[in-house]
């Protein structure tokens, strides 16, 4: 009666390790997997190749003069029902800005606070008690810092509606802007959409 | 066998005779709203189709152009032709190529989604992520 217990549960483990799917890593380079409801990272690099090329492409991003514009992201509003952040896309487009010769990022004002706050706490330090054990040559002095001329705000947008008894459609809009920040003039504006189709028992947040 | 070889070259010869564009070549009135042909009449179009995905008829590039432009960066321009009887969605990636050859690295770099209606032209568009790119390669695979 014991063998034969030790049998069955035996069998169960196989059953169970044979049937749990391997962890693999994906070649996201050239990823042939499925679609999903939700966004993920092509849907991410995707906006973000089409954005960055739109931008560059537009010529918004020529300084008159020459030279390369100060930037910074501002707000970047999440209206979906996922918790997403949004650096996910503004950390690509950014990078492609900054290589593209034509701006130059702030990490000293940004929608989210200072995307460095390393910035300011070095001020601390040079303005307190603490900042005389440091060579004053190395303190960064009063009046460096450069105001952004330019910034990139934006939205996502979820929609989802209704598309047959069985399946729902998202919709998920991007919306970017550049806004010269002297004039409140926008440079440039672009929306990208990313529709989806699925079965209604999947989740969309 | 010989019948079978007949009839498959009598319809193949049909479907391109159905494929001669007529008129301006800039303007493509689609079928249903143009006057019918062998292609797209009701009672030819499932053959016609048939033949189409017997032949293996797909996306064709028939030009792709670089240019500078008025921003400073190249600028591709690919221009091609669905032959198929149905709508080709497909994926493209563009690398961009500096003066000595080698892929420059760019978050622009991926995948990106393209699709041409059937019998139809269709434009790509890219550009070049820095003012470094001289040349560039183009890649397809299917949009699954």
């Amino acid at each position: 009666m014991k063998t034969r217990l030790l049998h069955i549960v035996l069998a169960m483990y196989l059953c169970v390790i044979g049937c749990t799917p391997e962890t693999r890593v994906v070649d996201t380079r050239n990823d042939p997997g499925k679609a999903v409801i939700v966004l993920d990272y092509r849907d991410f690099a995707e906006t973000a190749s089409e954005m960055v090329q739109s931008m560059i492409g537009s010529g918004a991003l020529n300084k008159p003069g020459g030279g390369r514009y100060v930037m910074t992201t501002g707000k970047i509003q999440n209206d979906t029902m996922q918790r997403i952040d949004t650096d996910q896309l503004m950390a690509k487009i950014e990078e492609d800005l900054l290589n593209s010769g034509r701006v130059v990022m702030t990490a000293a004002v940004g929608g989210k606070g200072a995307p460095d706050q390393m910035v300011y706490d070095t001020r601390d330090i040079r303005d307190s008690d603490i900042g005389t054990e440091f060579d004053p040559n190395t303190l960064p002095g009063k009046g460096r810092l450069l105001m952004p001329e330019l910034s990139t705000s934006g939205k996502i947008i979820q929609k989802v509606l209704t598309y047959s008894k069985k399946e729902q459609q998202v919709e998920y809009y991007f919306q970017l802007r550049v806004t010269n920040l002297a004039n409140g003039l926008v440079l440039w504006q672009k929306e990208d959409l990313i529709v989806k189709r699925g079965s209604k028992k999947t989740v969309a947040w | 066998m010989k019948c079978i070889t007949h009839i498959l070259l009598v319809l193949g010869a049909l479907v391109l005779v159905g494929c001669k564009e007529q008129g301006d070549p800039r303007i493509h009135v689609r079928k249903d709203i143009r006057s019918d042909n062998v292609v797209d009449n009701y009672v030819t179009r499932p053959v016609a189709e048939a033949f189409s995905a017997l032949a293996g008829w797909g996306i064709d590039i028939k030009r792709a152009v670089v240019i500078t432009n008025e921003a400073g960066y190249r600028e591709l321009h690919v221009d091609g032709f669905n032959r198929s009887a149905s709508v080709r969605p497909f994926r493209y990636r563009v690398e961009w190529l500096d003066a000595n050859g080698f892929v420059i690295d760019s978050q622009a770099t991926t995948w990106l989604r393209a699709s041409a209606m059937s019998r139809s032209p269709f434009s790509i568009k890219a550009v070049a992520p820095t003012t470094n790119a001289v040349d560039f390669r183009m890649d397809t695979m299917k949009w699954e």
